[in-house]
This record gives C-alpha cells, sequence and structure tokens, in this order.
C-alpha cells in the first residue's frame, strides 16, 4: 500500500515537473467534432467538452492543481499554524488575544473570505491560491492551538517543566513531535482538499482562467454533463482522490516510523 | 456554479423609436412549436409550477428596473395597451383600438370596457396617465420602460375610456414599445402605495395575481376570477390553472431532474444536453422561443487598440472558428446565426459571406497591420506589445456550452497570434470591467422587440455610459454615417425605405466586422406533456398560462 | 468562582468578535470596486441616473465620511437594528429571520450525521485489523476530496432522476432534507473521520490507555471510555470550524437544491454587494460560531480531564 502510494506520488509529481513525458500532446488542442467521448484507444480517458484529450488535459493539469493545493495549505497552515502555537504556547494573554482574533475570522464563513478576496483582487490562479490558503487559514489555527494546549499540559510536559528544561527545548522535543503528527495529517489533507475549494470557486464562476488544464476547473467544467458523459467529471475527480489518497498515506507510514522508533 | 448562478438575464429592452405605420413588420414566428395540441378539452382547477433559472427579481413590478426574469414572471400577472400576433402585427389587448394623428404626433387609444384591476379599481384613461406617468417619474427608477417613453411629452385623459399619448416627435415603434411587459398597465390604487408594497405585491388584470412572495424560493400566483380581458389572439376562456408556483432553481440539472421527476411541471432556461435528453422522454415536451432583438454575438471594441483597426478586426473574425463547436456543444439545438439581429426579427439580413474562415488571409492582414510573429509562443506582436484580447464572461449570463464555445474561439483564433484572455466574472464585476473599458471582446444579450434595438446598440450615443457607467454601445461604433442610417431608418414612413435602410445599416455593422454573430439568444422551456395550452408571447417570447391546463 | 469567570470572559469575548467582524466586514466591503449607490438602484447595469444614485447616497448616509458611516452603522447596530437590504428591499433583520431556521436545521443534522459516520469508521476501523485500516481511510480521503456541487448533483442524479426516491427540490418536507444533509455530511465526515483516527491511534498507544488495559479494562471498554474521549479532542475543537465550513458548504448546497437559506443569501448579497445584507449575515454567523464554540469549548473540558485541571488550577 505504501508502495502504491509512493509510485503513485512519484508518477503525479513526474507528471507535474514533465508532463511531455508522460502525455506528448497538446493539452489546449480542441477538436470540436471529437467532442463527448467515451474512454477508447485512441483516446484513454475520452474527449471533453471541446474535444480535448481528457488524459493529456489531466497529466498536465497535474502541476498546476498540485501547485495551487500545496500553496493554499501553506499558506492556510502557515498563517493558522503560527497564529495556534502563539495561543498555544503563549502566555494567558497573548493566548486570549490571539484566539479572539481567530474566532474573528472563523466569524467570516471562509466561502466569503475567498469571494471577497477574489472580487478585490480580481480571479485568477494566484488569486485563488491566496483565497483558499485565507479560507482555511483559520481552521488550522484553531485546530493547532487545541493540539498544542493539550500536549503542552500532558504529563511529558508537565514533567519536563518539573526537570527544568527550558522552553525551546520543551517545544522541540515533546511540542512540535507530538503536535506535528496532526499537522502532517492535516497537511496531506489539506492538499487534496484545497484542490477541492478551488474547484469550488471555479464552480461559483470564479475559479482559475479557463482552458488551463486545471483539476478542479475540469471538474467543475463537466458537471454540467454529469449525467450523459460520466467521464469528463469522473478522471479530474480521480485524480484529486488519488493525489489526496496517496499524501495521505505516505504522511501515515512517515508518521507511523516516528511513532514508533 | 454553472448554471449554478441564476443565469439571470438582465438583458434589457429597451425603446422603439422608429416611424413605421401601425401593423409594419416587427416580429415574426417567434413560436415555432410553440403551442401545445390536446384533443381533450380544457380541464378547469389544479396547480402548476413552475422551476425558473432566472434570477429572482428584487422587485415584481416590471415598471422598476425591467429585466427579462421580471417579465417572465410578469406576464402571468400583467397586461398591456396592445399586444402583437406571430406575424409581429399590433393587435388590441387593453386597448381595443387606437389611430394616430396624421401628423404623427399623437396616439389615442380606446380602452375595453369594464375591465377591472384584481383590487377592484377600475381600468379607466385616468389608470393609463397614472401607468405611464409612473414609467416616467425618476423616482420609479424605471430604465427599460423609461427609454421606451422618452418620445411621449404627457398624457391627456379624453374620456374615462380614451386616452392620448402626446409625442415629441412621430414614433410609430410605440405599440411595440407598449406591447413589452415591462410597459404594462397596473392598478393605480397599487402604484399609490409606495414602490416597497408595490414590488411586494403588484396589481394588474391578468389572469393570475400575485398572493405570496416567499424570498429565494417561490411566488405564488392565484387565478383571478374576474378575468375578461386577454389579448385578442388568445385561445379558450381561462384561466383554468388554480394556482401557479414560480420557483427560483437556480441549478440547472437540479432544474432538468426535478422535471424528468415530475416535481416541477415546466422549467425555463434548458441547457442543450438536456434538451437533447428530454427528446427520449414521452413525459417531457419542449417550446423553443428564441428571444427577439440582437443575436447573441461578440462585440469587438473598436474603441482602442487592438481592435481599433479594422484589419485586425477581420483577421479575428476570419480565424474564429465557430460552426463545429455550435454543433458539438448545443447538440443542434442552437443554430449559427449570421445576422446582428435574431432570427425572429424580418429585418435581419444573413451574410454568411462575411464569416468564411480563412486563416491565411487573416494572418496576411495581421502581417500588414503590423502585427509581426516572432515570439515562441506563436503570439504576434507591435512595439513589443502582445496583441493580447481581454475578454470578460459574465458567468451569470453565459451559459457552460457558451463558456466552452469561448475557449474554442481563444484557441482557433490563438492560431493566426491572438492571445484571447478570458475572464470570468460574476455580473457586478463584470459590469465593472464594460464601465472601465477594460475589454477588447464581450458578449452581451440584449432583447427588444423590433429592428430599433440596433439603434441602441450601435449609435454613437450609446458609447457615452451612464452616471453608473452602462452603456449598450460595446462595439464602440463611432460612425456618424450609421448613426445618420438608424435615425431615418426610425423616421421612415414608409416600410420598403425602412427595410432597406436597417439592411444598410446591418451592412456597416457586420461588413466592417465589428460583430461576430453566434446564434439567437436561446431561450428553451421544457414541460411536462401532460401541460396543455402553454405558448410563448409573440412580443418578448415569455410564456403565458393564461390559456394552460392540466390534462391529468 | 472559575465558571463566573469563564462565562463573563466569554461574553466579552463574543461581544468583541461581533464588533470586530462588523468592522473587518464593514471596511472590506469598502475595498470592492463600485458604488454601493448602485446596488440601491437595482444592482449591476443599471442606468440610474446621477440624480437617483445621489438621492440614494443620502439616503443611506452613503455621502458621509467613512468614519460617520461606521460610527453610525455601529450605533445602529448596537440598538440592534441591522438596517435595510439594498437588493431585496426588506428589513435584513427580516430576512436572516426568515431564513436562519432552515439552514441551521441543516447544519446540525449535517453535523451530527458527520460525527455518527466518522466516529463508526473510526472505531471500526480501528480494531478490525490492517485491511480495515485500509479501506477507513480510503473512505475518509474519497469523502474529503469529493466537492459538494459533484456530490450533490450525483445524488440528485441516483436519487432522483433515476430511483426517483427523493426530491431533487428541498422543500420543507422532511424527505427534502435528506440529500442536502448526505451532501453536507460526507465531505465533513471524512475530515473529522481522519482527525478523529489520528488521535485514537495516538491514544491507544499512551501511557493511560497501556494503564487501563493492565488494570484489566476490555478492548471495548478502553476504547469507548478512555481512548475515544482523548481522540475526540481535536475532533471536538475541529466542529467549531465544522460549523463554518458548513455555512460555506451551505452556500453550495442550498443554491442546487432551490432551498431558501442563509447560504444563499450571502452569496447572492456579496455578487449584489448588498452591504447591509452581508454584514448582517457575517454577525449572525459570527454569533453562531460564538455559541458553537463555546459549547465545544465546554465539551472539551468534559472530554479532557488536563483541561479541566488547569481550569480548576
Amino acid at each position: 500500500m505504501v508502495a502504491t502510494s509512493a509510485a503513485l506520488l512519484l508518477f503525479l509529481l513526474t507528471a507535474a515537473v514533465l508532463p511531455g513525458l508522460l502525455a506528448p500532446g497538446n493539452p489546449l488542442a480542441i477538436a470540436p467534432l471529437e467532442a463527448f467521448q467515451p474512454p477508447s484507444a485512441a483516446h484513454l480517458l475520452g474527449t471533453d467538452e471541446s474535444g480535448r484529450d481528457l488524459y493529456t488535459r489531466i497529466i498536465h493539469g497535474a502541476g498546476p492543481s498540485l501547485l495551487i493545493g500545496a500553496f493554499a495549505t501553506v499558506i492556510g497552515l502557515g498563517l493558522g499554524g503560527v497564529l495556534g502555537a502563539i495561543a498555544g504556547l503563549g502566555p494567558h494573554w497573548v493566548d486570549a488575544g490571539t484566539t479572539r482574533f481567530v474566532e474573528v475570522l472563523f466569524a467570516f464563513p471562509g466561502l466569503l473570505l475567498a469571494l471577497l478576496f477574489i472580487v478585490i483582487a480580481g480571479p485568477g490562479p494566484l488569486t485563488s491560491t491566496v483565497a483558499v490558503g485565507l479560507a482555511t487559514a483559520p481552521g488550522y489555527a484553531r485546530l493547532v492551538r487545541t493540539q498544542v494546549l493539550a500536549v503542552r499540559r500532558s504529563a511529558y510536559v508537565e514533567s519536563a517543566i518539573v526537570l527544568g528544561r527550558g522552553w525551546w527545548r520543551r517545544l522541540v522535543r515533546h511540542i512540535a513531535p507530538n503536535v506535528g503528527g496532526t499537522l502532517f495529517v492535516l497537511v496531506t489533507l489539506g492538499i487534496g482538499q484545497s484542490i477541492v475549494w478551488a474547484s469550488a470557486l471555479s464552480y461559483l464562476g470564479l475559479g482559475v482562467s479557463p482552458p488551463a488544464a486545471e483539476w478542479g476547473a475540469m471538474l467543475s467544467a463537466g458537471r454540467t454533463y454529469v449525467g450523459s458523459f460520466w467521464w469528463l467529471t469522473f478522471f479530474p475527480g480521480l485524480a484529486i482522490v488519488l493525489s489526496a489518497a496517496s499524501t495521505t498515506l505516505l504522511g501515515r507510514h512517515l508518521q507511523q516510523r516516528t511513532r514508533s522508533s | 456554479m454553472p448554471q449554478f448562478l441564476p443565469l439571470s438575464a438582465p438583458v434589457r429592452a429597451a425603446s422603439a423609436l422608429s416611424m413605421i405605420a401601425v401593423g409594419a413588420l416587427v416580429l415574426t414566428g417567434c413560436t415555432s412549436g410553440a403551442t401545445t395540441t390536446s384533443s381533450s378539452e380544457p380541464v378547469t382547477g389544479g396547480t402548476l409550477i413552475y422551476a425558473t433559472g432566472d434570477a429572482e427579481p428584487t422587485c415584481l413590478d416590471p415598471h422598476v428596473g425591467g429585466n427579462y426574469p421580471q417579465a417572465l414572471v410578469a406576464t402571468q400577472y400583467l397586461e398591456s395597451l396592445v399586444s402583437l400576433d406571430t406575424d409581429g402585427t399590433p393587435i388590441p389587448w387593453l386597448a381595443a383600438e387606437w389611430t394616430p394623428a396624421d401628423d404623427g404626433l399623437s396616439w389615442e387609444f380606446t380602452l375595453h370596457d369594464g375591465v377591472t384591476f384584481t383590487d377592484g379599481t377600475a381600468l379607466d384613461a385616468a389608470a393609463i396617465k397614472t401607468n405611464i406617468e409612473h414609467i416616467q417619474d425618476p423616482a420609479t427608477g424605471s430604465s427599460t420602460g423609461y427609454l421606451a417613453l422618452q418620445k411621449v411629452t404627457s398624457v391627456d385623459v379624453v374620456s374615462p375610456e380614451v386616452v392620448r399619448l402626446v409625442l415629441s416627435s412621430p414614433d410609430s415603434g410605440l405599440l411595440e414599445s407598449l406591447s413589452q411587459p415591462w410597459l404594462a398597465i397596473e392598478s393605480p390604487t397599487a402604484l399609490a402605495r409606495g414602490t416597497d408594497i408595490n414590488c411586494e405585491s403588484p396589481v394588474g388584470t391578468g389572469p393570475f395575481m400575485v398572493t405570496a412572495w416567499d424570498r429565494q424560493n417561490s411566488i405564488t400566483l392565484e387565478r383571478n376570477p374576474d378575468f375578461t380581458t386577454g389579448p385578442a389572439d388568445a385561445a379558450g376562456d381561462g384561466p383554468y390553472l388554480d394556482t401557479i408556483v414560480w420557483r427560483f432553481v437556480p441549478d440547472s440539472a437540479t432544474r432538468y431532474a426535478a422535471l424528468a421527476s415530475g416535481e416541477v411541471d415546466v422549467i425555463d432556461n434548458a441547457q442543450p444536453d438536456a434538451i437533447v435528453a428530454s427528446r427520449s422522454d414521452d413525459a417531457i415536451e419542449e417550446l423553443d422561443a428564441p428571444r427577439p432583438g440582437a443575436s447573441n454575438r461578440l462585440e469587438l471594441n473598436s474603441g482602442k487598440a487592438p481592435f481599433d483597426d479594422e484589419r485586425v478586426r477581420e483577421a479575428f473574425i476570419r480565424s474564429a472558428d465557430i460552426n463545429d463547436g455550435i454543433t458539438s456543444l448545443f447538440f443542434g439545438t442552437a443554430e449559427r446565426s449570421y445576422s446582428v439581429l435574431s432570427s425572429v426579427e424580418p429585418l435581419g439580413t444573413s451574410t454568411p459571406d462575411l464569416f468564411t474562415i480563412d486563416t491565411d488571409a487573416a494572418n496576411t492582414l495581421l502581417d500588414e497591420a503590423g502585427w509581426t510573429r516572432d515570439s515562441a509562443d506563436g503570439i504576434r506582436s507591435k512595439d513589443g506589445v502582445p496583441l493580447t484580447v481581454r475578454f470578460p464572461v459574465s458567468t451569470n449570463q453565459s451559459i457552460p456550452a457558451e463558456q466552452s464555445l469561448f475557449e474554442q474561439i481563444q484557441a482557433t483564433t490563438r492560431a493566426v497570434g491572438f492571445d484571447v484572455q478570458l475572464e470570468p466574472l460574476d455580473l457586478s464585476s463584470w459590469y465593472g470591467a464594460l464601465g472601465e473599458n477594460q475589454y477588447d471582446l464581450v458578449s452581451a444579450p440584449y432583447t427588444k422587440v423590433g429592428p430599433d434595438v440596433l439603434r441602441i446598440l450601435f449609435d454613437s450615443s450609446g458609447i457615452t455610459p451612464a452616471p453608473s457607467g452602462y452603456f449598450a454601445n460595446h462595439s464602440q461604433i463611432n460612425d456618424p454615417a450609421l448613426d445618420l442610417l438608424l435615425e431615418q431608418a426610425s423616421a421612415a414612413p414608409d416600410a420598403t425605405e425602412r427595410a432597406s435602410l436597417y439592411a444598410d445599416a446591418q451592412k456597416i455593422i457586420v461588413g466592417r466586422y465589428f460583430v461576430l454573430p453566434l446564434y439567437d439568444q436561446q431561450n428553451h422551456f421544457l414541460f411536462r406533456s401532460d401541460v396543455q395550452g402553454l405558448r410563448a408571447m409573440p412580443t418578448v417570447s415569455t410564456p403565458t398560462f393564461a390559456e394552460s391546463w392540466l390534462d391529468r | 468562582m472559575s465558571a463566573l469567570r469563564w462565562t463573563v470572559g466569554r461574553l466579552g469575548g463574543l461581544v468583541f468578535v461581533l464588533w470586530a467582524a462588523a468592522t473587518l466586514t464593514f471596511f472590506t466591503l469598502r475595498l470592492i470596486p463600485g458604488d454601493p449607490a448602485e446596488a440601491v438602484l437595482g444592482g449591476p447595469g443599471s442606468q440610474a441616473s446621477e440624480e437617483a444614485l445621489a438621492a440614494a447616497r443620502a439616503e443611506y448616509g452613503l455621502d458621509q465620511p467613512l468614519v460617520v458611516q461606521y460610527l453610525t452603522q455601529l450605533a445602529r447596530y448596537a440598538r440592534f437594528d441591522f438596517g435595510t437590504s439594498y437588493a431585496l428591499r426588506q428589513p435584513v433583520a427580516q430576512v436572516i429571520g426568515d431564513q436562519l431556521a432552515g439552514t441551521i436545521a441543516l447544519a446540525v443534522m449535517a453535523l451530527a450525521l458527520a460525527w455518527v459516520l466518522a466516529l463508526l469508521v473510526a472505531v471500526w476501523s480501528t480494531r478490525s485489523g490492517r485491511l480495515a485500516a485500509g479501506i477507513g481511510t480510503g473512505l475518509e480521503v474519497v469523502a474529503v476530496a469529493i466537492p459538494h456541487f459533484w456530490l450533490a448533483t450525483s445524488l440528485v442524479l441516483l436519487f432522483s432522476s433515476t430511483l426517483g426516491w427523493l426530491p431533487a427540490l428541498s422543500g420543507s418536507s422532511a424527505a427534502g432534507l435528506v440529500l442536502p444533509v448526505i451532501t453536507l455530511a460526507i465531505p465533513l465526515a471524512g475530515f473529522i473521520g481522519q482527525v478523529m483516527r489520528e488521535s485514537l491511534l495516538d491514544a491507544l498507544s499512551s501511557p493511560f490507555v497501556l494503564a487501563a488495559r493492565t488494570r484489566g479494562e476490555t478492548a471495548t471498554g478502553v476504547i469507548w471510555r478512555h481512548a475515544l474521549r482523548h481522540a475526540a479532542l481535536p475532533a471536538i475543537g475541529l466542529s467549531g470550524w465544522a460549523f463554518g465550513s458548513l455555512v460555506s458548504g451551505a452556500v453550495v448546497v442550498e443554491t442546487i437544491f432551490a432551498r431558501p437559506g442563509i447560504g444563499r443569501s450571502l452569496l447572492s448579497a456579496v455578487q449584489a454587494r448588498d452591504v447591509p445584507l452581508v454584514t448582517g449575515i457575517v454577525l449572525i454567523v459570527a454569533l453562531a460560531y460564538s455559541v458553537v464554540t463555546t459549547a465545544t469549548d465546554f465539551f472539551e473540558r468534559i472530554a479532557d480531564p488536563r483541561l479541566r485541571l488547569a481550569a480548576v488550577a
């Protein structure tokens, strides 16, 4: 299972870096008369509404999709993690202030944050990425804080305090590894989740500019035809699920190794 | 959300200021397959559920603002002074007859006797005066109706049944204007209640009346028991239905699923794949009623580079290959248009020759215009400026198939060196981009009865934005010769001369490559086959349930 | 004593959050290009005259300096006056009042269903061997990666169009709630389940569980009495976040199932630049969120003796 996900991840990374190697075709080449063709030998995964080859588009879409997913997660988790860590580690008044701030961010439904950001900054891949990052940040912040608090008050940290260890050492030796476990899972989940978020923005008509071969945008564009031509949404969806699954499984494996060591 | 977002159509109808005799051609046969037939006798009673994909109106009084979603629902409870038959000839409705003065500067309308509004107020000449003044009052905030009445300077009550409209200059487009739902007649007693209340519960003489409006969900319309009028071409003696529930269902897939499972009886804004799927379902029938006025078209902004150069415009149109795309994306439900006017407009001229694809010619034209091709990505440039074409797309107005078609245009024009930047925007941002002149290409639907729509869309005065930034002349044609032609056409007393003037005007618009026509403004309705007697009004193609009954 | 302080602190926090949310919304909405007066006069593309725009600006105080507008608005909110929606011409309080119950019902049911699903899958898959663990992970990962809009459409196709079991339109009937609730619950269950199982595994290998096992408690007893309690912590914390995400999800779900609610109002309000309505909805969501957080904090204290001790100490 781990080997499979590692292989899959390798495949996806290759697709992201060297798409031409796996799919030499042009992902933007249209052929209207060959639109809506089901999977066949000529078109492995079928063609989309403009007759573009879905396999080629999915391979070439790996780069932009994973980038959006990764960057949005980094932004979200970075913002959220810093806020959460400050809240969880700092003195009481810092915790209170930061927690309030996070709560205020929470007051904005994520989608509203994203929508407002896009309306203000104008649509585009970068805007979508930042919008998704902003939308997910408060969630991470709260989760990190809860974890940090729980770990900080746990027996082993208490004993570290009793033993007179400095706070930095406590953070590095005890809190970070314990919080890190949950965070790692969140990151691996977050990438897939961010791609899904970006696709929701596309569905709302505010996503990545067409005709970019981005999985979320493909999923959203194919949705109209979900009843008639299933492959238009199935394969981009599968790509999202597989990338999310492989990162998660690999993440879990690494985590278990650190736990048992 | 594809059309997850309400497929809103802030399509504006506008004034008809043309000058022709009563009965001149306006609109024909927009009701292909419009009327359903049945062998059985009409049945009284029952509730019909209509699921609309158009945006929920913010005001149910179509005098306020004036867009297509308002027209759709108002057709069920409001009536106009006159209507049109399927040939586009004005026919009596609330007005039994009318006569223009010899100089064309005033019109007298004689009303039907004994008509009352559903609040009991009598329909009389004073009521008409109140309505016209209501539309003309800036405080009402009417845009569509207001423009249509620009030439009306005053309204006189001649007698309780006769009302006279006084014009500043002849306007034989007046009857077509008055036939539109945006100029429908409402109860003066109800209007006196003020805008907010009247927006919630407008009162008219129509077959149904508004009894409840549950925001974001539905409007409930109930049968008008005292209904007496109806346009002269109405069939039967309806209304038969007890109730119409007008539901707002923005998502097209849900709308179709609800129709297929029988949860709703009629849907509008049916998507191409749903229409095709419905053809194999005996329980579902189709009503195709293209809207009048302009066709759906791309407008090339000639007000700035690169499309200020006619050669660049021609090169773009010569390379934008869309025929195969229209066939495959619309599954044969839409026909390619080669006219700036809707196919239901008799005065539209179709010129396929101007739109033949010729990439060699396009390349030559671009070379001549100084746009050279030396960058690696194949995009042309001139003086270091790439040949970028900004194309804001309203995701509310363009259906998914249309957005896909735009991607294909992007792909085919790229082959000769254009870099089309598609920018999907929500409606407010889209209007914003237009208002700030940040576009080179745009697709903006426009509904109105008659060829006078050309004057709205292409007269140079349409370049000057309203205070809100809105303007109608998106191609920014600024041609005194065209302005003159359009004005002469609107004042032409003779039908033949008028037709030839409009033909000349269209020759300039399409001949100088200001527009790329796509297809008619799609207006497909699907309904359960047990819904009988449904037809689209020959005016602005809204469906009417005045003659409908449920055969179940 | 500490309970009182906790309550007072919470209330103060609530007021602060509402104030900050109103402030942030006010200034953010001013960043959006365009004239709010246009939203008053029929929204985008209106052909309102300069006089009408001026009149609308005067009526809504939009001609005042920004600070004055801001203070006026705060003063109004302090009197529980939420103003009138630009686009709907109805008092904001009334619009929200009409829509709130539907969205809350949807969100609460979805959250409950998500918890049940997550709990079942997490417990089953941690106890039933490697294969079960694999299947559990698979289910969770797939659930998380399904966008609401695709799931909703697929469910409609399957249960309404094909099988005819459930209505596609969500009305007031209970049957109409099934598909929207499932749509919202599945991705959420994936997220909660994922986090819960991680902590469950952690807990099962922790000293206090080992201690319980050595005291002779059964495996089932350990899971339900000790480990789940520990494992529920991050997941409970997540529920606060989940509530926010449900509101976001409601935007899509309410639109697809043609269901009136706050989410759908929010989307149309943003698109119409309906400032009073957007602010009103933000405030109500902020309030709801604060209530949920307080509740989760409370439950966290119950679930984790360490926090309870810390609070007492």
